[in-house]
């Protein structure tokens, strides 16, 4: 290897596209679509929080100012809690359009995180969205393809690459060169802007700027720098292989038809045809069956209960539910309670892995296709990835439990058994009760998850470089 | 214009002998019999489900009426639910549209009816991201590029290699064996799409009525559509490279860029903050009833349903009667944001159909969709089912919760029985249209650039 010549190489590369009029023409399209992409985002993510906020404080404030009432008749009043986008979900919509925005929480009941935009949607969104990130995974190599193609393929084609490799220049040194140079136009071009948009759009979206965005940014700017690397090896390695550039074209733009179009939807539904999830009715009924196994609150006659029964007297040391010092029909309510919400979470949390398997195939075709691994990594930084929704039904499943108990924690205690329904409590009970406040995954949380996505990139730049070495050994190669 | 039948079958064995143009057509081949494969999983796992629903229905109702015995109706009438489908049409397997986003089967309680109309069905996010690879995404997505690896060099490659010069001297009409050329790829085309069709016909068990030929006429003149634009490339006379690439960058601007953008503009002309307020407002508009004297809620309910009337309902205790009327008013206080909501999504429908008007690929799906019956417009048909199917089985049980029936004496499985939407077969005039348009003006752009650029070309000597 000669650095001399791998630089000058490298920068004769540079030199001859800022020559060219088309890469700087296509940059310039790149650049128009993703600042509309990133302006729709800023706004749209800006606007939607927005809504989401004030329709938030509308049931907060029926929350609050609710009259005295029977604390039974306010766990059915129940709660609403609406999902915010993420800060920087505004770069990569990744799962947004496709998860619901609000869930309504009360007692006895889990209910699904409802209203997607995607069910609101006449079809159109299902041609993929516009985003930032969609310009940087699927257009940004495409503009690799078309400044690249020729680069060595065309060294053949004109006879320059025999002058070349006479001047003790290696083959090695001359695909290292032309990687380097075109990689230093898609870093100068690309990354900077990167990081502005990234930066502007976290301080317009949320208002400010704390340490765990600029992790998150650092991140996502240091990852797709690996990406469009990545990108342009392959295309140095495609050029290098090809008789002429034609040939190279016609390869890259096949190879990027299927790396971005057929076998990211290959993947999913080979993982929902091999992981096979069950649908409402079925998890409905499975959860059904179970809570039947473990006993009716309404049968008096039911060994659970019955036992729950003897236990509550024994422990107060009275004969009859109506000598006990608290009420009974709280204690059984929670109790019901108790029961569902266990059962509940174990079938959630069953169905929760059983996606993980399905969305595991996408993430182990990664080391088969670099598009996969970066939009993987893209979401899970973006923190619009399938671990921060799931997050977010756990949490606000959790938060209704504990709204739920405490509910019945009052009925408890300050409502006498005799004429149950017929009394009421102070609102202030109620209003003690803290907001349901959404805590996002960590970093580090989502780098763990996203841990096959990012060891198949780095083997992608390991392997890629090791394809060159490959390719440069090959005397037919260089003919 | 005239064209010898020998430089037709010459033609033919070049075209048909090429490497890509075979591992090409193999490719789409597998693909489309994994989208007829995937097609038929999707919905046939839903109708699976769809099926098992009456069975749950009956198994649900006879426990909730066994439990409630000795209870009156009205306090059982809190349990039950009641399940609606929507079957999917025989066409849905061949463009999935948004079956997979939307419910398939809701259920609803007597309660109020806007809070129950959003269950979301529980599918992976993710799959719905990366969408279906169905046949009308092999149709819609992938056809095209067969097209254009079919078209890009029809020339280009003939003037490179040096042959079109002898062709055209040696040829009577330059015209021709252009016609010629071009007529081969268009043959070859044609018979791809039919054979695909075919093969979605039989592996999909498409039924042979009208439907499954208004699919065949859409895919049929996309597919012209896409060579009529390949052609008008071709026409331009630039080389091979320049062919693909642009023919790429048009199919990424029409299937990726274009819908990218419209889906943009028709949430931000039409958004959709009803949603939320539906559901906010329905609930405020039944609980705070509880806080307040009956007889204005009563009022309400009495003024739809006046035949209740003559049942007392006690001031001073809770009543089944009272709550089913609070519950009737929550809907009543929401129904105007829920019209205004289902307002809004048609005027989506309407807004991107006539942005599908400059943009046959948005075109050519919407219209698969509404053939196969899968897009949004079914979907709010099918709510509007629910809503109807819901309306009889509250005053079916009406009756029974003001007479304060016990609940045994109650036929709880004798409520009007839900009726599915039947198929609806939607005019797909406008996309057909829209497509067929495009097509035309390319087809009459490309006949001019061949007069200019192939035809009255006069050649320098010796260059």
């Amino acid at each position: 290897m000669h650095f001399s010549f791998i630089k000058t190489i490298a920068r004769q590369e540079w030199h001859s596209v800022f020559r060219s009029k088309i890469p700087l023409a296509l940059f310039a399209v790149l650049l128009v679509v993703s600042l509309l992409a990133v302006f729709t985002g800023w706004q749209y993510v800006h606007n939607f929080n927005r809504q989401q906020q004030a329709a938030h404080q509308e049931v907060h404030d029926q929350w609050m100012n609710q009259p005295n009432r029977h604390p039974h008749r306010v766990a059915h009043y129940g709660y609403m809690v609406f999902r915010e986008k993420s800060p920087l979900s505004f770069f990569d919509f990744g799962l947004d359009s496709y998860v619901g925005n609000s869930v309504f929480l009360e007692a006895h009941r889990q209910n699904t995180v409802n209203m997607s935009e995607a069910g609101f949607s006449n079809g159109m969104l299902r041609f993929g969205e516009l985003s930032m990130a969609m310009v940087m995974q699927l257009l940004v190599p495409l503009f690799i393809i078309f400044i690249g193609f020729q680069t060595v393929a065309g060294l053949k084609q004109n006879g320059v690459l025999k002058i070349l490799l006479c001047q003790r220049a290696s083959y090695l040194d001359v695909l290292l060169g032309k990687t380097a140079g075109l990689t230093a136009v898609t870093w100068v071009l690309f990354v900077p802007f990167l990081v502005l948009s990234l930066v502007a759009g976290t301080v317009i979206t949320s208002g400010g700027f704390s340490a765990d965005a600029a992790l998150r940014i650092a991140l996502i700017v240091g990852l797709y720098a690996l990406y469009f690397l990545v990108i342009t090896v392959m295309v140095v390695g495609v050029s290098a292989v090809s008789k002429s550039g034609k040939n190279a074209l016609m390869t890259l733009v096949l190879v990027w038809m299927l790396f971005f179009i057929v076998l990211p939807k290959s993947a999913q539904t080979l993982g929902s045809s091999l992981y096979e999830a069950p649908d409402k009715i079925a998890f409905e009924q499975a959860i059904l069956a179970d809570v039947s196994k473990e006993g009716d609150s309404h049968n008096p006659d039911d060994p659970h209960f019955a036992s729950l029964k003897a236990a509550t007297l024994k422990r107060y040391g009275v004969d009859s539910i109506s000598q006990l010092p608290v009420n009974y029909g709280a204690l059984v309510m929670q109790e019901g309670e108790n029961i569902t919400s266990a059962i509940f979470n174990q079938h959630f949390d069953r169905l929760i892995s059983t996606y993980q398997s399905q969305n595991a195939v996408s993430s182990l075709l990664s080391f088969a296709d670099p598009y996969l691994s970066i939009r993987n990594l893209s979401m899970n930084l973006s923190g619009t990835d399938f671990d921060t929704f799931t997050a977010f039904q756990k949490q606000t499943e959790q938060y209704r439990f504990e709204k739920t108990k405490s509910l019945n924690e009052i009925h408890l205690t300050q409502i006498k058994f005799k004429d149950d329904n017929k009394q009421k409590v102070s609102a202030q009970n109620w209003q003690e009760q803290p907001d349901f406040v959404f805590r996002p995954v960590s970093v580090a949380y989502n780098l763990a998850a996203g841990a096959y996505s990012l060891a198949a990139l780095l083997a992608w730049v390991a392997g890629g470089f090791g394809a060159l070495a490959y390719v440069s050994s090959k005397r037919r190669f260089q003919l | 214009m005239k064209i010898p039948q020998k430089v037709l079958f010459l033609e033919a064995k070049n075209f048909l002998l090429g490497r890509t143009v075979l591992i090409g057509a193999i490719a789409l081949l597998l693909f489309g019999c994994y989208g007829f494969y995937h097609g038929s999983q999707v919905i046939g796992h839903q109708q699976q489900t769809i099926a098992s629903v009456p069975t749950v229905q009956q198994a649900h109702l006879q426990e909730i009426a066994e439990h409630g015995a000795g209870k009156p109706a009205g306090s059982t009438a809190y349990y039950p639910f009641f399940y609606t489908t929507n079957p999917a049409s025989p066409w849905a397997g061949f463009s999935i549209g948004q079956r997979d986003v939307n419910p398939f089967s809701l259920k609803v309680k007597m309660l109020a009816i806007e809070g129950q109309l959003y269950d979301s069905e529980l599918t992976n996010p993710l799959t719905l991201l990366v969408g279906n690879l169905d046949a009308a995404f092999v149709f819609i997505f992938l056809f095209p590029l067969l097209i254009i690896a079919f078209t890009y060099n029809a020339l280009s490659e003939e003037q490179e290699n040096g042959v079109w010069k002898i062709v055209r001297t040696t040829t009577g009409s330059i015209g021709a064996a252009i016609g010629g050329k071009l007529l081969v790829r268009f043959g070859m085309i044609l018979a791809a799409t039919l054979l695909l069709f075919a093969l979605a016909v039989i592996s999909l068990g498409l039924p042979l009525t009208a439907p499954t030929f208004q699919l065949l006429a859409i895919v049929l003149l996309y597919a012209i559509f896409w060579f009529s634009l390949s052609v008008l490339v071709v026409a331009l006379g630039k080389n091979s490279a320049f062919n693909a690439t642009t023919l790429v960058c048009v199919w990424i601007f029409l299937c990726i860029l274009f819908p990218g953008v419209a889906n943009i503009a028709v949430n931000r002309s039409v958004p959709v903050p009803e949603a939320a307020e539906t559901a906010i407002r329905q609930r405020e508009g039944y609980h705070a009833k509880w806080d307040e004297p009956k007889q204005p809620t009563m009022e309400k309910f009495y003024a739809v349903y006046p035949q209740y009337r003559r049942y007392p309902i006690p001031d001073d205790r809770y009543s089944p009667g009272w709550y089913y009327a609070m519950q009737f008013s929550g809907d009543l206080e929401s129904a105007y944001s829920s019209e205004k909501l289902f307002g809004k999504l048609q005027q989506r429908q309407t807004l991107s159909e006539r942005i599908a008007g400059f943009n046959p690929v948005i075109a050519a799906q919407q219209s698969l969709n509404k053939v196969a019956n899968t897009d949004l417009t079914s979907h709010i048909r099918y709510l509007e089912s629910v809503k109807a199917h819901h309306r009889q089985v509250r005053e079916y049980f009406y009756p029974f919760i003001f007479e304060n029936t016990p609940t045994e004496d109650v036929n709880w499985a004798g409520y009007p029985a839900y009726r599915p939407n039947a198929y609806v077969n939607e005019t797909i005039g406008g996309g057909a249209m829209a497509i067929a348009v495009w097509a035309v003006l390319s087809v009459v752009a490309s006949l001019l650039l061949f007069k200019r650029n192939f035809i009255q070309i006069k050649d320098i000597q010796n260059a």
